[in-house]
């Protein structure tokens, strides 16, 4: 970097620093946000194990069914007593966990042979409710299986007749992986923290200098072009990767107050992970922010170049989507685009899976073909826009 | 000293059916010598911000050249802006920055070290009177401080040449006093080349030793204020300019002969 291209870097950087109502807004939006929601969905998953592990069953009519509540009993459930009022509560989200409701004929149709009807109420608009029933249908499919065989039985038919394949579930995904499950947020707001530290020096730094009258006797001076653009860039990259490098670090300290033990156990982001994070958000943080100067650059006000810029934030909030609809997995184009291959690559990172260099080069090289175009562009667009 | 050789410019506005193209500036000819205030001196409209964007290198002239201290400025704009100080309508300052970070950061951009622009700065201020100014942000500057803090910016590298357009616009009585008082202690103890625009006559007559005057992009008539009213053979400087710069045609009614 040359002299001048050093001075008016410099100058960025404290004139962004000085801006400290929107590096406070920026902060709060990118830094503090993050850790907020890691921790309500901890919480969330918290209830879900406290419900899981509690091995409650709320019943109405229990006393009608003792075969099924030996049952229950061996199954080392709890049986509780549904409140009258089961129906209001659930509805109201104040009941988490669905009623079993029992026939007074249960147990006489049971021992006739007659299928007796058991009814489990939820609501699908109680998520809590919702989660349980799923556990209690296994269990009872249990019990319907375990009747089956004991009356098969009885008539010298062995169990094993009953089942002509057997079926065992084993899930591959290792601890890390499960874990990267809740961490595929963290990339997200990362690479949004990216790019909110880059729009507001970017904008500035173009159209706010257009804006103010400062750009025309700024190109008086007798530094290049090439070098006010370059120190300006330089500037926008440092204030966005500062804030990505804060929101990263704000994720460590969230762990600690991640109330799942599971996902505490789980959850793998420590020093190693923020650095590669870091490491992989340098070439974005280049390229988004030579791209918001070159749009900016063309706009008379603040505002204006504010309104064009939603076109990048937009994309860049979308194009992570691609990674989480895509059932396919990680398709080869994918670590082309920006944004989507750093999204891609920092899952990787939080799996714990490699990321080989050969994958990080696409997009290095997307990225860096990028910021030369639009500096090229904004150093070529300079003069004639602080004459308009 | 700066001399504009034949300057002409051509601007295209708008586009498809309602492109039509401007002609700015006409082949202004004129010489700006050291130790002399020029007045550059036209109606609104005339080319005299043209003229002098093409000194400062923001235009690059069709055809002609500026020569500033014998540098053309189209061939060699870095070494000529470096002869020059630019004082132009635009004076955007940077509002989260003092008034001295401001001149200074201008002088680090002519290749000034730190402490030799901040010794600068002080010489400056004290030429201009706004030393209380200098440690202040310049958010909420008025007109007046803020046309002194874009002053010291422009000449905070000492260039032996300085172009001012318009700079009392939006200015008061006290700061326009001010501005000329300054100009002429410029011209006098340093010798420096001063170029001023303006389309105020009263300017004129009371500060440049030399006046040109610029009507539909064509220089029409140059020399000191007493020689111009001689070659209109009027005795007030205000018909003395409409005589000059304006056509019989042009002249509203009551100005006619």
């Amino acid at each position: 970097m040359s002299r001048a291209a050093l001075t008016v870097y410099f100058k960025e950087l404290v004139d962004a620093l000085r801006d400290r109502r929107t590096l406070a807004v920026v902060l709060l939006s990118s830094v503090a946000i993050g850790p907020l929601v890691l921790l309500l969905v901890s919480s969330l998953v918290a209830g879900i194990e406290k419900r899981a592990e509690a091995r409650v069953i709320v019943v109405q009519g229990m006393a009608q069914a003792p075969s099924l509540r030996n049952y229950l009993e061996r199954q080392t459930y709890t049986i509780t007593a549904a409140p009258s009022d089961f129906e209001q509560q659930l509805t109201s989200s104040k009941l988490g966990d669905p009623v079993l409701l029992v026939p007074s004929t249960f147990e006489a149709e049971l021992a006739s042979g007659q299928a007796p009807l058991l009814e489990l109420v939820g609501s699908s608009a109680n998520q809590r409710s919702q989660t349980g029933s799923a556990a209690i249908l296994r269990l009872l499919r249990g019990f319907n299986q375990e009747q089956a065989l004991l009356r098969l039985s009885t008539r010298g038919i062995a169990a094993s007749q009953l089942e002509a394949v057997r079926i065992e579930e084993r899930d591959l995904a290792d601890p890390a992986s499960r874990a990267a499950q809740l961490g595929t947020m963290v990339p997200y707001f990362v690479l949004m923290a990216v790019l909110y530290g880059a729009l507001n020096a970017a904008l500035d730094t173009t159209a706010g200098e257009r804006e103010r009258g400062s750009l025309e006797p700024l190109l008086m001076n007798p530094a290049s072009r090439g070098a006010l653009v370059l120190g300006k860039w330089g500037a926008v990259c440092s204030v966005a990767m500062l804030i990505a490098v804060l929101s990263c670090l704000s994720f460590l300290p969230g762990q600690w107050v991640l109330r799942s033990e599971a996902l505490a156990a789980t959850f793998r982001f420590g020093l190693g992970e923020a650095g590669a994070f870091i490491l992989l958000l340098m070439p974005l943080a280049s390229a988004l922010s030579a791209v918001l100067m070159a749009i900016a650059i063309r706009c008379k006000s603040f505002k204006e170049a504010q309104a064009n810029a939603t076109v990048v934030m937009l994309g860049v909030s979308l194009l992570p989507l691609v990674s989480l609809f895509n059932q396919e997995g990680t398709a080869p184009w994918h670590l082309w685009v920006p944004a989507l291959a750093q999204t891609t690559l920092m899952g990787r990172v939080l799996k714990g899976e490699p990321w080989p260099l050969a994958d990080v080069l696409p997009s290095v090289a997307v990225c860096l073909l990028l910021t030369v175009l639009a500096l090229g562009f904004v150093a070529r667009t300079l003069r004639s826009v602080a004459l308009k | 000293m700066i001399e504009f050789q034949g300057l002409t410019k051509t601007f295209t506005q708008g586009r498809g059916r309602q492109q039509r193209r401007v002609q700015a500036v006409q082949g202004v000819t004129f010489t700006a010598p050291n130790g002399c205030i020029t007045g550059l001196l036209g109606s609104n409209g005339a080319g005299k911000t043209t003229t002098l964007r093409m000194a400062a290198a923001l235009i690059e002239p069709d055809a002609g050249r500026v020569l500033v201290d014998g540098i053309e400025v189209a061939r060699q704009p870095e070494l000529a802006l470096a002869r020059m100080g630019v004082l132009s309508d635009a004076r955007g300052l940077y509002p989260r920055l003092t008034a001295r970070e401001n001149i200074v950061y201008f002088g680090r951009l002519h290749g000034m070290s730190r402490t030799a622009a901040e010794d600068r700065v002080d010489e400056l201020a004290r030429m201009l009177e706004m030393q209380g100014l200098l440690d202040r942000r310049t958010e909420g500057f008025s007109q007046g401080e803020r046309m002194k803090t874009a002053l010291a910016r422009a000449l905070i590298h000492d260039p032996p040449n300085i172009v001012l357009d318009e700079p009392t616009n939006g200015l008061d009585v006290l700061a326009t006093r001010a501005l000329r008082a300054a100009l002429r202690r410029l011209r006098d103890e340093q010798h420096k080349c001063i170029i001023f625009s303006t389309h105020i006559m009263q300017e004129v007559e009371r500060l440049c030793d030399h006046v040109v005057v610029v009507s539909h992009g064509r220089t029409v008539a140059q020399g000191t204020v007493a020689e111009l009213g001689e070659l209109s053979g009027v005795s007030d400087f205000e018909e003395t300019f409409v005589k000059l710069a304006f056509t019989d045609a042009e002249r509203p009614s009551g100005l006619r002969p």
